[in-house]
């Protein structure tokens, strides 16, 4: 296992979110005032159903607008901040500037192979111009290596055929996510309809990806999952972050524990 | 050159279907990979002959042949990209219900106004003077030598079409119909990828346009009606909208089935011809539409191979 907290230092992008505030039909979702998500390399997101959580994430990636408020990605070295309100730019440059999100529900393309998943996946804009038509050589030769690495780590039945189970599809998402070589990654859900020794291999890949300085945000209901992988826990109600700190801490935390979590499972 | 042997009747049906077949590649594209459909293929078709023919007999060349030829062809292919990338973008983020009503209003308007601009397009007299850039005798010679160009113009068409299906773009093009909002998560500009196709299928079509333009000689606007886009469509869903092969597969066996065989050799009473053929035509095509769709969804090839085109392409 890697050790995140003791690897190198390294300038982790974050994401601030100010004023931000939604509501569907009337009824506000999220409202958070401010929140900065990237100080600590795996940071989890709890919180009751409803509370918002989802939402907060499709709010950061664009694809749900803002009703008010800003998002802002700043990035690189401590010096020369570069910042990115993320909230004027439509959904298709997010995943340019290194902010990945995996999706909840099942999400995926059924006419295309797994390896035209990854293919896709690993495609740069250069490749996927109309007139290249003989560009595919080139990019199984820059990429293919790559994909197979996950591939194997993954042990996916069939990497020329379909994804087949709810599972299979999901893990697919989240590797389809991680060949894009996220900066920051969202994940929703990411170990929901997984088989146990998945579960383990996605928070194994995940670990990684954090050590080597991308900002993990990790939605789950599986609270031991986050629990074990988290460097700092995000707790969630009524569309605001009302606590945070290290998983131990809110693990005792009485509000917590009374609100979602129930005696019991502490 | 003795062509005696070569039914003009025969020539002019083979010449359809070769040029509605580029049409059924150009809109396999679009319906078959992105999922856009284009109900106007018509109104691109119809600009591309029109600017063709307008640049062509309107301007005092004062240069020789072939180039005021060529530069016309050019010049009308682009005008139907410029009109592609037009209500590309005006469609691009609809519903297919928005989609198939805005290209098919599009083709309605061009039927108008090739009607009522009498002094670019001639009105409902037509326009004529479009000849061959060549002349080698006989006008059966010429006719063969121009499908022989359709023939290469086509040829490249199910090429490249052929060629999309193995390259990355093939595969962001099926993922932007597949699944939209992912491809557009995976950093995909899914809006522009739309357009870029709109605009280069809308070129093609309006060169194809073109080319018939010339085979014809006149314009006019009866010409440009639904049923070429029912032609294309028609076909290509029939032979499998997914397929490559879908679009030749399927328009020979609906233009070229009746266009050739039943209007050619079949013993029909001659007062049939003005009225009753073109709408038997629309029937039958319907009704081969309407039986493909109840037994085979897909058309007579089925739906696309994935699976297959990647373990022929990467054998490890």
């Amino acid at each position: 296992m890697i050790d995140v907290a003791n690897a190198p230092t390294v300038t982790r992008p974050q994401i601030r979110i100010e004023g931000a505030v939604k509501s569907f039909a009337g009824r506000v979702v999220v409202d958070i005032d401010e929140l900065v998500l990237g100080d600590s390399p795996i940071e989890g997101l709890i919180g009751p159903n409803g509370a918002g959580k989802t939402t907060l994430m499709r709010m950061i990636m664009h694809s749900a607008k803002l009703d008010r408020g800003k998002v802002t990605l700043r990035r690189g070295p401590e010096e020369d901040v570069e910042e990115v309100v993320l909230s004027d730019l439509p959904t298709h440059r997010m995943a340019g500037l290194g902010v990945v999100k995996s999706n909840q529900v099942i999400m995926d393309f059924e006419k295309l192979t797994i390896w035209d998943s990854l293919l896709l996946s690993l495609a740069a804009a250069k490749y996927e111009h109309p007139h290249r038509i003989f560009s595919e050589a080139p990019l199984f030769e820059a990429h293919a290596e790559e994909a197979r690495e996950y591939l194997d780590f993954f042990s996916f039945a069939d990497p020329t055929g379909f994804a087949q189970s709810a599972g299979e599809k999901k893990l697919l998402d989240i590797v389809r996510c991680l060949l894009l070589k996220p900066r920051f990654l969202l994940l929703d859900e990411p170990t929901a309809g997984l088989p146990d020794e998945l579960t383990e291999k996605v928070m194994e890949a995940i670990r990684r990806l954090a050590s080597e300085g991308t900002s993990v945000v990790i939605v789950e209901h599986d609270l031991n999952v986050i629990w074990s992988i988290s460097d700092e826990v995000h707790f969630m109600a009524e569309g605001n972050i009302i606590l945070r700190g290290p998983p131990q801490t809110i693990r005792e935390n009485r509000t917590v524990v009374e609100k979602y979590l129930g005696e019991g499972h502490v | 050159m003795n062509l005696d042997w070569l039914d003009a009747f025969l020539l002019f049906g083979t010449f359809q279907v070769v040029m509605v077949i580029g049409l059924a590649l150009l809109l396999h594209l679009q319906l078959g990979l992105a999922r856009i459909a284009n109900f106007g293929v018509v109104g691109f078709w119809a600009i591309g002959a029109y600017a063709f023919g307008v640049l062509f007999t309107k301007v005092d060349w004062s240069i020789g042949e072939p180039w005021p030829f060529l530069i016309s062809m050019l010049f009308g292919t682009v005008v139907a990209g410029l009109a592609g990338l037009l209500v590309g973008w005006l469609i691009a983020d609809l519903e297919i219900e928005g989609v198939l009503v805005g290209t098919l209003g599009f083709a309605t308007v061009v039927a108008i106004l090739v009607t009522t601009e009498r002094g670019l397009t001639g009105g409902a007299l037509g326009m004529g003077g479009l000849s061959f850039p060549f002349d080698i005798g006989k006008t059966k010679a010429n006719e063969l030598l121009w499908f022989g160009i359709l023939f290469v113009v086509v040829g490249a068409i199910f090429y490249y079409v052929w060629r999309v299906h193995r390259s990355p773009y093939g595969r962001l093009l099926i993922a932007v119909g597949d699944n939209e909002p992912l491809a557009r998560s995976l950093g995909k500009p899914t809006f522009q990828t739309k357009l870029w196709l709109f605009a280069i299928g809308s070129a093609g079509m309006g060169l194809l346009g073109a080319i018939n333009g010339v085979m014809v000689h006149l314009l006019i606007p009866e010409g440009i009606g639904i049923n070429v886009t029912l032609a294309a469509i028609v076909g290509l869903v029939l032979g499998g909208t997914a397929r490559v092969w879908g679009a030749v597969l399927g328009v020979i066996l609906t233009v070229g089935f009746f266009d050739i065989v039943v209007q050619s050799y079949l013993p029909l009473p001659r007062s049939w011809y003005t009225q009753a053929i073109p709408v038997l035509r629309e029937m039958v095509f319907g009704a081969a539409l309407i039986i493909v769709l109840l037994v085979r969804p897909f058309g007579i090839l089925g739906d696309m191979r994935r699976d297959k085109l990647i373990r022929s392409t990467h054998r490890d």
